[in-house]
């Protein structure tokens, strides 16, 4: 990147042209900070006693906007002092209105979980906003809610009077103590012991954007900072004339800007940091010289992902045959991308390759009619990272549906619990599934479902058009409690049967962060219970969100067992994909148990290895059985599977040598095509490829062979060539950008074949195979692996 | 400041010391004036409208407590870039939350016409440099996007010019690093 190119970008961004209201919110509080600060230059013998001064002096750096929001819920805090001080001194009516709203608000919500209070351990109840010097307050606000509804201010009061003043003081001094009472009841860390290149500092999750404005909900500190907080408490509580900016000791930067503009140190000793996940112990902040770059996952410690160790080589003629279950799952990317993105490398276990692969669109052909959903397309080039290998590529894709689409009755059920409390969980969510409405029929059904501490319906079966019904009831989502998951996917099951009907897709979508703690937390039980569910009709499908607590595994074990998708929606343009431009495949089935077979004829193919699908292997005996469960697939949905394989002949390309006792063993059988057994019928074949699956209304399976032949070797490389008749016949560019993504997630995942194949091979692999890219999403891709670059050589 | 780069013209300079006198009506004729320009600066230090409201809502407030101890020695543009940088540093720390990510969800941040390729570059290009060091973040905001002179932004950094050149140099290292051989697969 040159000077002219940096300055162009850094030049053109776009600033968002700035909101009236937000502007105005800050002027009256900088106004009333300003009076106030008048008013104190005047009378400065009343320092620190005047409740007013008191008052201001809390004025912090997270008031204002936060506090406001968090007014509306109730609770009258710190940061909302400084509104306090808009009436005190300015006497503006428009706070009225405000305590208004936060008295309306505070006799509940439209789902009120009575019982949440009591499950809730103090360090997992969060609420939007942010508290200050009352950090502490925080963990006791669902007690002190109520209390605070009972000392506000009448509606409409121009001023507040003193005894009000007192009374919230004195309600805000039991709710810490109660907190502090309660004491550190955090949930143990279950920390994944990192392996040898997972170690670093922590790191806070990174922040996130949603368009629209909605409200987004703040990181919650969590409750083992109570001591932090306690003194910080009393720091506050000391006379508040030395907080006046400039004077504190420590102040920094004298001089140009002048005691003014308060300096960051300040902040750091009187505020506590908020931690928005349990950590075991009180953070050290790395100097800030120290952030880049950060070249190793940072354990937040509580993702969860499956165990599973990478495909290796087999012999053929010791295991000819290979059977796996489809996978259209995509949640791998989206989490890779997340991290690379925000400048961490990603676990290897969280690197799924075929989840990579399969989240591009491959234009595969498609068959016309629904009686056949697929044909298997089958292409073999040279490996680009072993020489003498080979890869081949087997790929379906499904029909698109045409027409009038099938009727939806979708039950969300959506987990609100405090974890969910990330701008990154609830409030995405709710996006999403905004987004998600769009796509469907005006007379398709949803509901909705919440869990927490509880499980309650928030919205009964509703039309999709009565939309504002619906938008509402999202609307009005709060998270805030511990999590039953259990109890929720019974009752969303419960709910989509009520509503059950033939004719249509009945599917529950479970959109979670999948730390399910409380009710049904076996999970061979969830899992039982959803296959069990799936018998009726009813699928699920499921959206994970959020990181630090997301829990892969049992999201992908609940998805395979309720024939649906799990994807990782890691923002709003993320959800528009999965749940906008490909809601047909997400939404309509139109092959269930999808399994593949393939034989290797091992008098052409010494070893094989299945890239990827580690955690879709199946039994051989399992394809044929009808009865065990297998992936599915939707509309338009493509599946790529790549095996790499050593051809029989190609001695140094091996990984393991012959037995000696072997019958005949492969380095013996001299049989490059159409030499020994040129009279066998199978002279030409590479491997057998059988595919079976399943209608969606069918319970018997349905076979597709293919022999794969010579005919299927094309050239990896694009070539450009005239018309010269011996010119080799090209890989297509979906060929190639598997490869070079299959490749990608190889070398992430550190896998030792990959140890010759440099990123530098994989961009421009990429590159040649970007295609159309309609969408650009391959685009993406590629700058993906130049940020992955940075992490290459360490 | 012997350039006297953006002195604020005369009619500012009155507010302001009609502000630092006490008139509250030019307080918020102040605040107003400069809000957008505020807001512009903390959008590119976090990329994140809403976060960029609450740091330029901070630095308001703080304007109101802090604006006495300007002393017109400067001019009162780079007097508020440092105070909404300092404020912007404070937010990130309090909310223990690292700048970043939030552009590369940013819609606005693209030109509308411009490719997707462009804005997943600019994106990418943004979200790096968010996790860039402070000190290098700051040098690299005020000198190539806001167009200040090495000098300029080390009397707003209150470092040395050199030090200024230095960062630019190093957070120009890093990008390039990560960016640089961007034709080279084309």
């Amino acid at each position: 990147m040159d000077e002219s190119a940096l300055k162009k970008i850094m030049q053109e961004i776009e600033i968002p042209p700035v909101d009236a209201n937000a502007q105005k919110r800050a002027a009256n509080l900088a106004l009333a900070e300003f009076k106030a600060h008048q008013k104190e230059k005047s009378e400065k013998s009343a320092q620190g006693t005047s409740i007013l001064s008191r008052l201001i002096g809390r004025s912090t750096p997270k008031t204002g906007k936060n506090d406001m929001k968090f007014g509306k819920k109730g609770f009258v805090f710190a940061g909302t002092g400084t509104a306090l001080a808009v009436v005190l001194v300015a006497g503006l009516a428009m706070q009225g209105g405000q305590m208004q709203d936060a008295a309306k608000q505070t006799s509940g919500g439209p789902h009120n979980f009575s019982n949440v209070a009591q499950n809730i351990t103090t360090s997992k109840l969060s609420l939007p906003g942010i508290f200050d010097v009352f950090g502490g307050e925080k963990d006791a606000a669902d007690e002190a809610m109520p209390l605070a509804s009972e000392v506000t201010a009448p509606p409409g009061t121009a001023e507040a009077s003193p005894a009000y003043i007192a009374a919230v003081e004195e309600k805000n001094e039991e709710a810490l103590e109660k907190a502090l009472r309660t004491g550190d009841s955090t949930m143990p860390v279950p920390v994944e012991a990192p392996t040898d290149r997972l170690q670093l500092p922590e790191k806070a999750p990174s922040a996130f954007k949603l368009d629209d404005g909605m409200e987004v909900a703040q990181n919650r500190a969590d409750s083992r900072a109570a001591p932090e907080r306690e003194e910080a408490k009393r720091k506050a509580q000391a006379p508040a004339q030395d907080k006046m900016a400039g004077t504190a000791p420590g102040a920094s930067s004298p001089g140009y800007a002048g005691e003014g503009a308060v300096s960051s140190s300040e902040a750091t000793t009187i505020y506590p940091e908020p931690y928005p996940y349990p950590q075991p112990m009180p953070m050290p902040v790395s100097p800030p010289v120290d952030y880049y770059p950060q070249p190793y996952y940072q354990e937040q410690g509580r993702d969860r992902f499956p165990e599973y160790k990478p495909n290796s080589f087999k012999v053929a003629q010791e295991e000819p045959v290979s059977t796996f279950s489809s996978d259209v799952d995509t949640a791998s990317y989206s989490f890779v991308r997340r991290e690379l993105n925000a400048g961490r490398l990603p676990p290897a276990q969280a690197v799924r390759i075929e989840e990579m692969v399969n989240y591009f669109d491959y234009n595969y052909p498609v068959p016309e009619s629904r009686e056949e959903p697929f044909q298997p397309t089958v292409t073999i080039v040279d490996s680009p990272w072993s020489p003498g290998r080979k890869l081949m590529h087997i790929g379906i894709k499904g029909y698109e549906i045409t027409g009038e689409k099938p009727n939806s009755n979708l039950v969300f059920l959506l987990d609100v619990s405090g974890s969910m409390n990330a701008q990154d969980k609830l409030p995405l969510l709710k996006n999403s599934l905004k987004l998600l409405l769009d796509s469907l029929k005006p007379d398709d059904t949803v509901s909705i479902v919440v869990y927490a501490g509880a499980a309650g319906t928030v919205l009964p079966p509703t039309k999709v058009s009565e939309r504002s019904t619906i938008y509402s009831a999202l609307d009005n989502l709060q998270a805030g409690g511990s999590t039953a998951g259990g109890a929720g996917i019974e009752l969303a099951y419960q709910l989509a049967e009520q509503n059950f009907n033939k004719e249509a897709v009945n599917r529950v979508i479970l959109a979670t962060d999948g730390d399910f703690n409380v009710g049904i937390t076996n999970r061979e039980q969830l899992k039982d219970y959803v296959a069990k569910k799936r018998e009726t009709g009813v699928f699920l499908s499921v959206l994970g969100f959020g990181q630090g607590n997301y829990n892969d595994d049992l999201m992908q074990a609940l998805a395979q067992n309720g024939n649906g998708t799990a994807a990782y929606i890691d923002s709003l343009s993320e959800a528009r994909k999965v749940l906008l431009d490909e809601a047909s495949s997400t939404l309509f089935p139109i092959a269930k148990d999808v399994k593949f077979q393939i034989e290797f004829n091992t008098a052409q193919i010494a070893e094989y290895r299945l890239v990827g699908y580690e955690t879709r292997h199946l039994n051989r005996e399992d394809f044929n059985n009808d009865k065990v469960d297998a992936g599915d697939m939707g509309a338009g949905h493509t599946v790529t599977a790549i095996y790499e394989f050593v051809p029989v002949g190609a001695q140094s390309a091996r990984s393991v040598d012959d037995l000696r006792y072997a019958a005949k063993p492969a380095a013996e059988v001299q049989a490059p095509i159409a030499e020994s057994k040129a009279d066998s019928p199978f002279a030409n074949e590479y491997a057998f490829l059988k595919i079976r699956y399943k209608l969606p209304s069918e319970d018997t399976s349905r076979l597709i062979t293919r022999p794969v032949t010579g005919q299927d070797q094309l050239t990896l490389q694009k070539v450009e060539c005239g018309p010269a008749d011996s010119c080799p016949a090209s890989a297509s560019d979906d060929t190639r950008f598997a490869t070079a993504v299959a490749g990608f997630a190889q070398i992430l995942r550190g896998e030792v074949n990959m140890v010759e194949y440099k990123l530098d091979d994989v961009l421009a692999l990429a590159q040649q195979g970007k295609g159309n890219d309609e969408f650009g999403y391959r685009a993406e891709f590629i700058n993906l692996v130049r940020l992955a670059k940075a992490f290459e050589n360490r | 400041m012997d350039s006297g780069f953006w002195m604020p013209d005369a009619q500012d300079t009155e507010l302001i010391k009609r502000a630092q006198a006490g008139d509250a009506a030019a307080f918020e004729a102040l605040v107003n004036d400069y809000y957008g320009i505020m807001f512009k600066m903390a959008f590119k230090w976090c990329g994140d409208r809403t976060a960029a409201e609450d740091i330029t809502q901070e630095a308001c407030i703080k304007l109101a407590r802090g604006l006495d101890s300007f002393r017109h020695d400067s001019a009162f543009t780079s007097w508020l870039y440092r105070l909404v940088i300092n404020t912007a540093k404070d937010w990130f720390k309090s909310q223990n939350r690292h700048p970043g990510a939030g552009i590369e969800q940013a819609e606005h941040v693209a030109a509308p016409e411009a490719s997707p390729d462009d804005i997943i570059l600019m994106k990418q290009v943004w979200a790096q440099i968010q996790i860039l060091p402070e000190g290098e973040k700051e040098a690299l905001i005020l000198v190539v996007s806001e167009g200040l002179s090495h000098k300029e932004a080390a009397l707003i950094l209150e470092v040395k010019e050199s030090t200024v050149s230095w960062r630019i140099h190093e957070a120009r290292k890093k990008l390039e690093s990560l960016f640089g051989k961007e034709k080279k697969y084309g």
